[in-house]
């Protein structure tokens, strides 16, 4: 039996939609944006940085 | 707008220009194209900037930026750039004539923080530099970027058409249509 799958074709649009919307930001509001992103994720550098000392290796980032 | 460290980061670059330490200078990289695109994380602000030294390797030409920064207290290397008021920048001196092109043509532009006093001024790539040069460069990020550009709608086709023939970048941005299956909008 063939498998029904539903129409997503929905939210693919309305996914769309919200990243023009996000596009559409000014330039400061997009690296205010930014600026939170990288502190969210500052953790998890540091952590890589400590591992990446500790283990004498590279962290992944080229 | 709350304040955004990235501002003070480009009031020190002001300050370097000002004093002749760097000649113009602009805004490249994922940092020029969220001017245009959606943003998403970066870690560090590339430069695309003119440097009156001839020749040379780029790190030694770097050194007196490199050494009024230390002077003003900046001394952090992070990522491969120097950390200035929290972000790691990447002096990238002119290297090509795809480059002096772009740094010529690049906009002025005014970091708009809600108070004109709070607000800085600076240069920032236009969208069909910023276009070719992820064509020549050409790592897998470069093509998620172009490929972001195309289907907004963010970069001016005729515009792009241009600076890719006088470039020489026709090949690369067929490549780039061919590897990632997109139907090419500019050469058909």
């Amino acid at each position: 039996m063939k498998p029904s799958y539903p129409d997503i074709s929905d939210i693919l649009a309305r996914k769309a939609a919200a990243r023009r919307e996000r596009a559409q930001r000014s330039f400061a509001e997009k690296i205010a944006s930014v600026e939170a992103l990288r502190e969210r994720v500052e953790p998890l550098r540091k952590a890589r940085e400590a591992t990446r000392i500790k283990t004498g290796g590279h962290s992944g980032r080229r | 707008m709350a304040s955004i460290k990235m501002s003070d980061t480009l009031r020190v670059l002001n300050r370097l220009q000002a004093e002749g330490v760097i000649g113009t200078y602009a805004i490249a990289g994922a940092i020029a194209a969220f001017r245009h695109i959606e943003a998403t994380l970066t870690d560090d602000l590339d430069l695309l900037v003119s440097i009156k030294a001839q020749g040379g390797l780029a790190l030694v030409m770097l050194e007196p930026i490199f050494a009024r920064l230390r002077a003003w207290g900046y001394s952090e290397f992070r990522l491969e750039g120097i950390v200035i008021e929290g972000w790691p920048v990447q002096f990238l001196p002119v290297a090509s004539d795809l480059d002096a092109e772009a740094l010529e043509q690049a906009e002025n532009i005014e970091l708009s923080l809600g108070t004109p006093e709070a607000s800085v001024r600076t240069r920032a790539l236009r969208a069909e530099h910023v276009v070719a040069i992820a064509v020549k460069v050409g790592r897998p990020k470069d093509f998620v970027r172009i490929h972001q550009y195309l289907e907004e709608e963010a970069v001016d086709l005729d515009a792009l058409r241009g600076v890719l023939v006088r470039h020489g970048l026709k090949d690369r941005w067929q490549g780039f249509c061919k590897r990632t299956g997109v139907a090419d909008p500019i050469f058909g």
